[in-house]
Formats: structure tokens, C-alpha cells, sequence
């Protein structure tokens, strides 16, 4: 998959902001759309998480959100229960990450593709 | 209807609720009242423990509507899920939604809006379970309704409602129905309170007690409820701000209930106090404030 949708749980969204400390509460969204094989970022957008504010089901919230906005995968802290089957469902692959800049998550993320 | 509905509550988990409720319950069924007990602490529901009942009986399934879809009839459109308030329908495109049962809270809206009329409209799911309990005493008897929420469910006021319906037909008949609710001030709660006369709101002298007191009046002022404050474990700690809170927010009356080792003993064995030990003070000013329900109602 040469160009793919990365979404990273964020604050206040960027590359270089850090990566937020959850998932479904998480403020924003960074999408980043990046070719696998160069690396190279071709768009970065932030968007804001319906789950932030909801008053219940943040995470499946959150989760429908990054499938609207055709991410294949997500990076970031675990998501709960009903999220990661939602995610699943939604065909969003997960890698847990956390303490790390979008910038530095996007790296590994990358790498982690590369080895499947 | 019974004759008449009164509802113990009081915002904080941990006041004696339970304690005064099914204390309220011995001494009114003795006093000569048909009455009917409803534990709607659906989460956490143990009046049945305090009143030394050992198995609740007469088990029904509490059901709510849950969307199932007809994938013939399902064109992917989406209307369900955007409708959907609780997150617990989700799309991908051009698939059909996966639904989260355990996020779904019965409200029918999908149904509602659902264009192919792709949703069953008969669809259930359990999420909890009724009891109706004769609990025999020395001198009288009553009923125990209790409701039971299922481990993990995410939304408590439709077993709140399943079980209080349940109560209200055991009860119809009935000079008095008491309403036990469980702790906080959501919707499950002022829907456990709707058809109640009197509310008698339990709090304790701690500032715990106080904060969550103010919550619970505010409810029950909201929802034109007239309200008694119940300060049990009084002696505890100032109650000067419970008074003046009680005050301002239109509260009828306030008793007291003296903190009792005694109480707690007959509550940690599961006995009534009133049984345990009528004499101990906390037990007589149950009585009295039983005194003044019975004149209530009778």
C-alpha cells in the first residue's frame, strides 16, 4: 500500500505535537497521508474528535470518526473495548504508542508497516 | 397506582438510603400498611441483604428494544448510525452497521429513522432482571421488587423503569409503594422518582454528604418534589450548612438519625435496627420519623 491514512490521537493536532494520553476523549486527530514506500507526507490534517465531548460511547465515536475520514491506520494510545471492535470492523489497524511527537510516531509507524 | 409512592434518595453512595428505606419498610408493614419495598439500585441493588432475605424470587428478564437489521432490506445509507445519540451504531462505507449492544440504550430512534424499514421492530435484548420477594417478619410482611442490571451494561434508566413498572402492577393495590434509588442524580434516578409524592433525601454531616445533598435537592426542587432530609450519622460532624441548604431549597422537614455502633452492627449482620435493637437511639428516631410517614400516607 503505497499511500495510506495514518491517524494519530492528538491535543492539539500537527506534526509536531505530542500524542495524547487517549483515545476516545483524545481533543483532535492528525491525518496524515503518507506514501509508505518514500515516506514522503503528501497532507496532514487535523480534525476534531466527536468522542471528545460526547456524552457516552466516546471511543466507538472517536473510532467512526477515523473510518469517515479514511484512515487504515491508527496510531496511538489502546483504545477501549467497544472502540477496538469498532476499529476492527472499520478495517483501521491499530499500533499502540504513547510519549512520542507525531513526527517521531509517524517514523515508527512506517517502519512497523514495512515489517508486514 | 398504590395509594401512595414516597422515594429514598440523597446523591451520595454510602448516606443508609437502603438503611432507612427498608428499616422505613419493617415498621410501616408493622404499623399495619400493604406495602411494596423497590430496590431500583439497579447497579449495585442490596436491601434484600439488609432485610436478611437470603435468594430474591420470581425472576423476570427486564427487555429493551434493540435494533436488529435486515441485511436484505439495509442499503448502507447511514440514517441509523447519524441518528444513533450513544455511539452505538457504526459505518463503514458501503457496508452494513455493526451495532454495539452493550452502547445501545433502547431509544428506537434508529428504527425511527431507518428508511427501508431494515430494523425489526419486535427486536430485544436482555439487560438485567426483576424480582418480586415476599419478605416475612415477626408481625407483618411485605414485598420486595428489586431490578438488577447486568454486568457491564452501559445505561442504567431502562432497567430503572423495567423494574419500577414492575413494581407499580405488584403494588397496585397497595397502600404504599417505597422507592429505593441508588446513589447520584442522572436520569436513572429522577426517572426511579416520577410517580412519588414525597421524597425523603438522605445525607450525612460530612462535607461529602453536603455537596451531594445540594445535587439531590436540586433535583427534586426541579422536578416540584416536596422533600424531607434524613442527616444520618448525625453527631458526626457540623450540620449547619445541610440545615441552611435544606432551607433554601423549600425542604418540608429535617430528622435526624443519632450516629449508632449499634446501627452498624445490625447492618453489617444484615438485620433490620429496628429489630436488632428497637431501643438503641438511632432505632427510635427511625420510628419517629416512620410516625410521620405513617401520617402521611395513612
Amino acid at each position: 500500500m503505497p499511500v495510506v491514512r495514518i491517524a494519530f490521537a492528538t491535543n492539539k493536532g500537527g506534526l509536531d505535537d505530542t500524542l495524547a494520553d487517549r483515545f476516545g476523549r483524545a481533543p483532535t486527530f492528525t491525518i496524515v497521508e503518507v506514501d509508505t514506500d518514500t515516506g514522503e507526507v503528501k497532507k496532514v490534517e487535523v480534525i476534531e474528535n466527536p468522542g471528545y465531548r460526547a456524552g457516552s460511547g466516546a471511543g466507538v465515536k472517536a473510532a467512526q470518526a477515523l473510518g469517515d475520514h479514511g484512515a487504515k491506520v491508527y496510531v496511538g494510545p489502546n483504545p477501549g473495548p467497544n472502540a477496538t471492535a469498532a476499529l476492527q470492523y472499520l478495517g483501521v489497524k491499530v499500533i499502540p504508542l504513547t510519549g512520542a511527537t507525531v513526527r517521531e510516531a509517524l517514523a515508527k509507524a512506517l517502519e512497523e508497516l514495512k515489517q508486514q | 397506582m398504590p395509594r401512595s409512592v414516597i422515594g429514598v434518595t440523597g446523591g451520595k453512595g454510602g448516606t443508609g438510603k437502603s438503611f432507612v428505606a427498608t428499616n422505613l419498610a419493617v415498621l410501616l408493614a408493622r404499623r399495619g400498611l400493604s406495602l411494596v419495598l423497590a430496590d431500583l439500585d439497579v447497579e449495585a441493588p442490596n436491601d434484600h441483604l439488609l432485610l436478611g432475605v437470603e435468594r430474591l424470587e420470581n425472576e423476570e428478564p427486564i427487555e429493551v428494544f434493540f435494533p436488529f437489521i435486515d441485511y436484505g432490506k439495509c442499503t448502507a445509507c447511514g440514517a441509523c448510525a447519524k441518528a444513533c445519540d450513544t455511539g452505538a451504531i457504526v459505518m463503514a462505507k458501503g457496508r452494513p452497521p455493526m451495532v454495539m449492544p452493550r452502547l445501545c440504550s433502547g431509544c428506537r430512534a434508529c428504527l425511527m429513522v431507518c428508511p427501508y424499514k431494515a430494523i425489526a421492530e419486535d427486536g430485544a435484548r436482555v439487560m438485567g432482571y426483576s424480582y418480586v420477594t415476599p419478605v416475612k417478619l415477626s408481625g407483618a410482611g411485605f414485598t420486595l421488587v428489586t431490578g438488577v442490571l447486568r454486568e457491564g451494561e452501559e445505561h442504567t434508566p431502562p432497567a430503572i423503569v423495567a423494574a419500577k413498572r414492575r413494581a407499580l402492577r405488584v403494588a397496585e393495590n397497595a397502600d404504599l409503594l417505597i422507592v429505593d434509588t441508588g446513589a447520584g442524580t442522572g436520569n436513572g434516578i429522577s426517572a426511579a422518582l416520577q410517580e412519588t409524592s414525597l421524597v425523603i433525601a438522605v445525607t450525612e454531616p460530612t462535607p461529602m454528604g453536603l455537596h451531594d445533598l445540594a445535587a439531590i435537592l436540586e433535583i427534586t426542587k426541579g422536578m416540584g418534589k416536596r422533600t424531607w432530609v434524613v442527616v444520618n450519622r448525625s453527631g458526626l460532624g457540623p450540620e449547619d450548612k445541610h440545615l441552611e441548604l435544606a432551607r433554601k431549597h423549600g425542604v418540608e422537614r429535617v430528622f435526624r438519625i443519632p450516629f449508632s455502633k449499634t446501627a452498624a452492627l445490625a447492618y453489617a449482620r444484615g438485620v433490620p435496627l429496628v429489630d436488632y435493637d428497637p431501643h438503641d437511639p438511632a432505632a427510635e428516631a427511625l420510628q419517629g420519623l416512620a410516625e410521620e410517614v405513617y401520617r402521611e400516607v395513612a
